[in-house]
């Protein structure tokens, strides 16, 4: 009861006039600076973050809330727009999503976005208000063995995008993998694969690997084949908001994929690309119109965009009840409440429950917000597919090479997108998918290091893995994940010869 | 309000470029940040250039990022690209030593003109609430007994973190080389394994763990810090548990190299007065950092020493030849 | 799919697939049998590298044994020139960022050349809407978030 009588009084802070006029220039600006590929929602709020220094705290919190939602819901908007992902959460969306707005399906697209991340964010606002203790204690006690358990899991599920040949999918995962090693190790510093090159000890940012075989290889195949198969963008068709139909295919997915997104977001080191990838495998294998997808079926879409939206607000659990940020998003929001000398931790619910409370309550008033600007906005940004096609894709290179050079305005970076780009070309050509290598960078580094924290901490016992109920359970499911698809061939055709 | 926010947003820097009154102000300064937008070299060059546009020591600053190879990667642009340049500075600190060394990197930092000194933090070790062991001693003797099985938990490795368990190891009369440290990405990830109670001890600067040091969840073995910090008064420091150990992880300024004595000065005397202006006050309050200023020719000095300490501290626990 | 059974002798692009792989297998193997320093503690910083080079010789011999049978999906004819076209744009424009051309003309070339890779045939008109693009962002990038994009000559006019 306490809980609601500070979360109705944190609204009433946030509902001032003045306050919502905060939110949304915050909303606004979020959105236009997160729409830049390569910027995700966490350098959005750190380059936007002295906009709010002269505020006064509660006015300027509210319109942090206001950017790093808008930040989130752009990085989705250029993911299904253009193909390209800002950040690795997205880069789920983008399967679906830019398959939808070519089939002049955009409309629904980041309307399904926008509604499910609003979804999600209302649901996981109420778990971080209502669960957060809890949930606390057993995020904590998750430990490496466990993260190593919920990768494989994640890894398996990734089987999902692998299209039609396991061989070639297989080879664009380990390709995938192979270039995560590169760089310093993170647990001797030793570095990996670096032939010398300093650029390369930070390892292959995940943008750019993604960014290349997305946007730019997508563009050289598409010309590529022009003369014989031009390619046809239809910026609307049929209707421009979600249809009945639509709205039935989404709600389910939206619940998934919160259900993934909070509470693995919770986790000090869960993140918000694993249970995106997991929703994405969940809706494909749940959809009732399998043959959609690849094509462009709105549940990959409405799904991993709830996953990921419902995992940044459970990242603030543990910044809000242990003053741990355990994402950069997270880190940054640490530093928007040390700019008023707030110390986030277990003493500040206590402390300062009116701030906590207003923060949280800001963050719901955010959502509504984004709703409201970017519904009435979405005619405007599928309009952007009536360009014609050469200044469309001339436009989607240029915006792809200006993220690239923003965060790190190298040529050997520039090299490494174009480099990716016409490896992307050249799977494309070959008929190899590109998703699985960008997953296994992504999970790659993060289930070996995983792995090696717990064997240091057992000392060089493997046991450790099955010793642990949480980490036996997860591998237990992975093998599940393995064996099941076998299982359900035969069951489909025992079916069928009952029919 | 809204005036405020648009002076402050959109328009501030055009807005500044007209409104600034200091018209003695003449100097232009470039500060490069050696890492990504958002991290904390990134943090302290857009403080400085805060402070020294809003206090009218500089006309403007720009900053720049290099990110790579902790700071090795801008290290090198500096030291190559920007030789003789006057109105350039460089972001660094305590994190670089150990990142040229680990890197093989071909530059390092006594090629650059040491500017200032401008911050640092001390380091704390931590236990979980609900260890036996309760002081230094406590630790130093389970380190001696058994150093596989003390496991630490801190940043990354050969980061300031590791050496500073690598140097409580040493300094206790352990075996350095055998220490089982862990790096995780982020504090958050290292005070999460303190809290499930998976690891023997914890290493980080002192504000990350504070809150859970003040709600009683992690005790406190030692500071790093010469005295007793005045925040946190409680916590002892190694020193006076007879422990020989200090260290901090300061960040600082550097130019490049091949400067004139008359730039160096001018450099110099910026910083200066930055660090006693109102504005620089202010930050370092919001942001929750430890003034430790240091003039050019002291922090040279200074660089030197802590060079060789870092460079041993890694050679025996085997992160570099 | 369709096309296998059209052709004499081994697929040549699996063939080329296939080496490649064994090659990165290689590369790997080699990167991590140097390596000199090993964690004292559990798995050191080799072990993944290795179970990587195993996974990708198997794969890469998968490739040479598709070879030998059906083969990749052969694919249909491309254009050369459109892909010169693009190709030039994209390294026209690290060329102009490494040679200190800076970001304005860089993104004009990128453009431009795109659009023509794209069967516009208006070189120029392009190139000017790509210079205009090109400052326009360098602009909002600069001015407004404090972001600095690769500077030349016309960058410095700017400032």
């Amino acid at each position: 009861m306490d809980t609601l009588l500070a979360l109705f009084n944190g609204f009433s802070v946030a509902l001032e006039p003045s306050k919502l006029l905060f939110c949304l220039i915050g909303v606004f600006l979020g959105t236009a600076v997160g729409v830049l590929p390569g910027i995700g929602p966490a350098l959005t709020v750190a380059l936007l973050l002295p906009v709010t220094f002269k505020l006064d705290p509660a006015g300027s919190l509210i319109m942090f809330a206001g950017i790093y939602y808008g930040g989130m819901y752009g990085g989705s908007t250029t993911a299904i727009l253009l193909n390209a992902p800002g950040e690795s959460a997205s880069l789920a969306t983008a399967l679906e999503g830019s398959k939808m707005a070519k089939a002049g399906r955009g409309g629904p697209a980041l309307a399904t976005a926008a509604v499910g991340s609003f979804v999600a964010g209302l649901i996981a606002t109420l778990g971080l208000a209502f669960l957060a203790p809890w949930l606390v204690e057993l995020a904590v006690k998750f430990g490496p063995w466990d993260y190593f358990g919920l990768m494989i899991l994640a890894f398996v599920t990734v089987s999902a995008t692998f299209g039609d040949s396991p061989l070639r999918g297989l080879t664009s995962l380990f390709l995938g993998i192979t270039l995560g090693l590169v760089g310093i190790d993170k647990l001797t510093g030793q570095a990996r694969l670096t032939f010398g090159v300093p650029e390369l000890l930070n390892g292959i940012e995940v943008t750019t690997l993604a960014v290349g075989l997305f946007a730019v290889g997508e563009a050289l195949y598409v010309a590529s084949k022009r003369h014989r198969e031009p390619e046809e963008i239809i910026p609307i068709k049929g209707s421009l908001w979600m249809t009945k139909q639509d709205w039935k295919r989404s709600w389910a997915p939206w619940l998934r994929g919160t259900a993934y997104g909070f509470p693995i977001g919770a986790l000090p080191a869960g993140g918000a690309e694993v249970p995106t990838f997991l929703s994405y495998a969940t809706e494909r294998k749940l959809c009732k119109y399998p043959d959609e997808f690849g094509k462009g079926a709105i549940e990959g879409v409405a799904g991993p965009e709830a996953a990921n939206n419902a995992s940044a607000a459970g990242t603030l659990v543990p910044l809000l009840t242990l003053g741990l940020p355990t994402s950069a998003t997270a880190a940054i929001m640490l530093a928007g409440f040390q700019q008023y000398g707030l110390n986030p931790g277990p003493l500040l619910f206590a402390e300062k429950p009116d701030l906590v409370w207003g923060l949280i309550a800001s963050l719901f008033i955010a959502n509504v917000m984004l709703v409201i600007l970017n519904l009435p906005l979405i005619g405007l940004w599928v309009k952007l597919l009536a360009v014609p096609q050469p200044w469309l894709y001339a436009g989607i290179l240029v915006f792809a090479t200006m993220g690239t050079l923003a965060v790190n305005p190298s040529p050997v970076e520039l090299g490494m997108l174009f480099g990716f780009g016409f490896l992307g070309y050249l799977m494309r050509r070959y008929d190899y998918p590109v998703a699985p290598m960008v997953v296994g960078l992504i999970l790659g580094p993060m289930a070996e290091a995983q792995l090696r924290r717990a064997l240091q901490i057992s000392l060089g016992d493997p046991m450790i893995l099955l010793e642990n109920p949480g980490s036996a359970t997860l591998l237990g499911l992975a093998l599940l994940g393995l064996v099941a698809p076998f299982v359900m061939k035969g069951l489909n055709r025992f079916k069928a010869s009952e029919d | 309000m809204l005036t405020s926010i648009l002076r402050r947003g959109a328009f501030a820097t055009l807005a500044l470029a007209g409104l600034t009154t200091a018209a003695f102000a003449q100097m232009e300064l470039k500060i490069m940040a050696p890492a990504a937008p958002g991290g904390g070299w990134d943090g302290t060059a857009r403080s400085m250039q805060q402070a020294l546009t809003a206090s009218g020591i500089a006309k403007s600053v720009q900053v720049t990022n290099v990110p790579g190879a902790g700071g090795t990667i801008g290290l090198a642009q500096l030291v190559n690209s920007s030789k003789g340049d006057g109105s350039t500075l460089m972001v660094n600190g305590f994190v670089m030593v150990g990142a040229i060394l680990l890197n093989k990197s071909p530059v390092d930092l006594t090629q650059t003109t040491p500017i200032a000194r401008l911050t640092a933090e001390a380091l704390v070790v931590v236990v979980p609430a609900e260890s036996p062991i309760k002081t230094a001693k406590d630790l130093a003797d389970r380190v001696k007994a058994d150093p596989a099985k003390v496991i630490w938990a801190g940043g990354s490795a050969g980061g300031a973190d590791h050496i500073l368990a690598a140097l409580f190891a040493g300094t206790v009369g352990a075996d350095a080389s055998k220490i089982n440290y862990i790096p995780f990405s982020g504090g958050g990830e290292a005070l999460a394994a303190m809290l499930g109670g998976r690891v023997t001890a914890g290493v980080s600067g002192y504000g990350e763990f504070e809150g859970q040091i003040k709600a009683g969840k992690l005790r406190v073995i030692g500071v790093t810090s010469p005295k007793r910090l005045t925040n946190a008064p409680d916590a002892p420091t190694f020193k006076e548990q007879g422990v020989d150990l200090e260290l901090l992880n300061w960040r600082s300024v550097v130019a490049p190299p091949g400067i004139s004595a008359e730039q160096r000065k001018a450099l110099a005397d910026a910083m200066d007065k930055m660090v006693k202006s109102k504005e620089w006050a202010e930050i370092l309050k919001a942001r929750g950092w430890d003034d430790a200023y240091l003039a050019s020719a002291e922090f040279e000095t200074f660089l030197k020493a802590e060079k060789a300490r870092v460079e041993g501290v890694m050679k025996t626990v085997g992160l570099i030849k | 799919m369709a096309n296998e059974k059209t052709r004499s002798g081994p697929d040549r692009a699996a063939l080329v697939a296939g080496v490649l792989l064994l090659a990165v297998a290689a590369l790997v193997a080699r990167d991590a049998a140097s390596q000199t320093i090993v964690s004292s503690y559990g798995v050191g910083p080799t072990a993944m590298p290795y179970v990587v080079a195993s996974g990708l010789g198997l794969l890469g011999l998968a490739h040479l044994v598709v070879a030998f049978r059906d083969g990749l999906p052969a694919p249909d004819s491309s254009d050369p020139r459109a892909l010169g076209w693009i190709v030039a744009g994209l390294v026209g424009f690290i060329a102009c960022v490494a040679l200190g051309g800076g970001f304005i003309v860089a993104t004009a070339l990128l453009f431009g050349f795109t659009a023509r890779g794209f069967g516009r045939e208006a070189l120029v008109t392009d190139l000017v809407i790509g210079f205009v693009m090109g400052l326009v962002i360098y602009v909002v990038f600069f001015k407004l978030l404090t972001l600095s994009l690769p500077a030349g000559p016309l960058e410095r006019l700017l400032v």
